[in-house]
């Protein structure tokens, strides 16, 4: 595959961020091509999260030019294609009081997604049997667990994880090499950021970030 | 739970036989047919300060040998503490508008007392939710069961100390102010709600037991967790 | 997905935790009924002046405490809850109506327990006619401080002392609400004329509305 004729998944040029007079990215460069699984190491407040969040496009850059799935970072049509980007991020976005079932099942009437397909889901990733479980007794493995159930049913194009696999067992680090492989093969891409440049083990490309720089591993 | 049933079964028809008593007992010569109130309103505020001095005793048991049990009479005490206070204060504001005039004297210690005794457990109620860890709930429940019963004596001695609309008390070391006609209703009002109380209190215990004996074992076999199906990731 | 329908949404999972938290029946209400306990103690035993005051003691623990109300549902937004409602296609005017919502429901209920506790305690007159305007009345202050305070909310957002932030906004600027509603009430218990009073309530939950919807993007990409 010539991925130079192939147009880029997230293409970010010499792209900045400053909050607070702090630079939390700068000049950073990037293409991702469909099919990429691109991990990203770095130490804590290296820019990793920021980095995710920018692609994401819940953060706006202060210098230079990115795209994403076609969409020109900061201007109205990035909101227009949030739905097609999938976040794991570093903390659960999840309502403590709700149960695990009625966590996906608002995910899904918020976002117009099939609910019937929440309980198929969640068998798959092995909580069918504690669907009915809130997710402040969930232990955060499970937690991890539904929020890969949620982009299994947002099947997105661009998925993004930020320390997905840090307290894992075995068979719940499996799920995410799962999905990371759906989503590869149906044309998407996805960006894995962490600390532990063990976890970045089956990535096409690492790279790795330090006080908001981006460099090739 | 088998016991339970036998309590609040016992507990509902003696509540029955206490109703049908109190509506045929004779009426009052000076409040009329609204006395009637009397039965259950000094009943549930018997009820209600008993309640909150068995919470004390438990709570104060919790603090010396921190077994988990002490901890269930206490917090179930007081929910049925809460219970009874509110339908003495509801059923003692009805009573009073249609007899006083108005259904609240401000210059009458035992209502301000008694109103503030019911805040402070609704407090209590409060920081038990407010707190997820048994260990920490139990400690800090048992130092404020323990504190807040002083009240009690304060609220039942408080219409001897001063002279106001509220009636003083019914029982008395030298006699009660009782007519012995309406004696047999009130002792089985007292019976009934004795027999409410400790259904209440037994069931509440029962519940928290189960919810406990839930929470362990979901700590700790995990049996509603399986292993993810990875083959299907792709047809989902 | 249609904003009404995501706003729909919003309001039902917020009154669902409510539901299982239960902070506003647990807590608040109870506080502000404790509340009433103090001016007499305090004043000393005064039925008369208790009636007086009894409708100006209701609008004012109803603006004190159901600001507190109103404003504790923004506060249990975290970062990361925002996010997935933005990557899940949320219309943040869809959430501001939402919030809006079941803010309203949770005040209106928490008046009403207010109004019935002062009926009894404070001895206020009350006539059986003017119920359902007072009603009305009670449901308008609450959906417009409900509206104002989810605003005010997401002003302060991520923003240090944001508890006390967004009450500094709320307060002065609920003045229409609480004049309107205060003086709807008291027109209606001498029987006189409220139309005007009542359309600078109305009118005020309408400015609160559009304004609310207008700025809810453009507060959503400054979190950007």
């Amino acid at each position: 595959m010539r991925l130079a004729a192939v147009q880029p998944l997230v293409a970010l040029a010499r792209v900045g961020v400053t909050r607070d007079g702090n630079a939390l990215l700068d000049d950073v460069v990037l293409d991702i091509a469909p099919g990429e699984v691109v991990g990203v190491s770095g130490p804590n407040g290296s820019g990793k999260t920021t980095l995710l969040r920018l692609i994401a496009t819940l953060i706006r850059p202060d210098r230079g030019t990115g795209h994403v799935l076609g969409a020109r970072l900061a201007t109205p049509g990035a909101f227009g294609v949030r739905h097609r980007i999938g976040l794991v991020g570093h903390e659960p976005a999840l309502v403590p009081e709700l149960t695990i079932f009625e966590n996906l099942d608002h995910i899904a009437r918020l976002g117009g997604l099939d609910r019937d397909r929440v309980m198929p889901v969640l068998e798959i990733v092995g909580l069918a049997g504690a669907a009915r479980r809130r997710i402040r007794a969930a232990s955060r493995g499970m937690q991890r667990r539904v929020e890969i159930a949620h982009m299994l049913l947002r099947n997105p194009d661009l998925l993004l994880l930020d320390e997905a696999a840090s307290g894992l067992d075995a068979d719940a680090a499996g799920l995410i090499e799962a999905i990371t492989t759906r989503v590869t093969a149906n044309g998407g891409a996805v960006v894995t950021v962490s600390h532990d440049p063990s976890h970045l083990q089956g990535c096409t490309r690492v790279l790795s970030i330090s006080a908001g720089r981006l460099v090739s591993a | 739970m088998t016991r339970v049933r036998i309590w609040f079964a016992l507990a509902g028809l003696a509540l029955l036989v206490g109703l049908w008593m109190a509506l045929t007992a004779p009426a009052d010569a000076l409040q009329g047919v609204w006395f009637r109130l009397f039965y259950v309103h000094v009943s549930s505020m018997w009820f209600g300060m008993l309640a909150f001095l068995v919470t004390a005793f438990a709570s104060i048991a919790w603090l010396v040998r921190k077994t988990p049990k002490w901890d269930r009479l206490a917090s179930a005490s007081v929910e049925s503490g809460v219970l009874f206070t509110g339908i003495g204060l509801v059923v003692g504001m009805i009573w009073g508008k249609a007899v006083w005039g108005v259904a609240w004297d401000w210059e009458d210690p035992r209502l301000a007392s008694t109103a503030v005794m019911f805040f402070v457990y609704l407090g209590y109620l409060a920081l038990r939710g407010a707190v997820s860890d048994p260990q920490a709930k139990a400690r800090r429940s048992a130092v404020l069961g323990a504190i807040a019963a002083v009240q009690v004596p304060l609220v039942y001695f408080s219409v001897n100390l001063f002279r106001t609309l509220h009636q003083t008390q019914t029982v008395r070391p030298d006699g009660m102010t009782m007519s012995p006609e309406m004696r047999p209703a009130f002792f089985v009002n007292l019976l009934a709600f004795t027999l409410l109380y400790v259904a209440l209190v037994q069931a509440r215990i029962f519940v928290a037991r189960a919810e406990e004996a839930r929470g362990t074992t979901e700590l700790a076999a995990g049996d509603a967790v399986v292993p993810p199906r990875l083959d299907e990731v792709h047809d989902v | 997905m249609s904003t009404m329908r995501q706003a729909r949404e919003v309001a039902r999972i917020d009154l669902v935790v409510e539901g299982r938290v239960g902070e506003t029946i647990r807590v608040i209400v109870p506080f502000a009924v404790a509340a009433l306990l103090v001016l007499p103690l305090a004043q000393g035993p005064n039925l008369a002046l208790l009636r007086q005051v009894g409708p100006a003691v209701f609008w004012t623990l109803g603006l004190l405490f159901g600001m507190q109300i109103a404003l504790r549902q923004s506060a249990n937004d975290t970062d990361a809850r925002r996010d997935l409602y933005a990557l899940a296609g949320v219309d943040p005017a869809a959430r501001f109506l939402g919030r809006t919502a079941s803010g309203t429901v949770l005040l209106t209920v928490f008046l009403a327990v207010l109004f019935v506790a002062i009926l009894a305690l404070y001895d206020t007159p009350l006539t059986g006619a003017a119920v359902p305007a007072l009603a009305m009345s009670v449901v308008l202050f609450a959906y417009g401080l409900a509206a104002l305070a989810t605003l005010a909310g997401e002003v302060s957002s991520g923003l240090r002392n944001r508890g006390a932030l967004a009450s500094l906004i709320v307060a002065p600027l609920s003045l229409p609400l609480v004049m309107g509603a205060a003086q709807t009430a008291a027109g209606i218990g001498r029987d006189a004329g409220i139309l005007s009073w009542s359309l600078l309530l109305l009118a005020t939950d309408i400015a609160l509305t559009v304004v609310g919807v207008a700025v809810a993007g453009p507060l959503e990409e400054a979190r950007t």
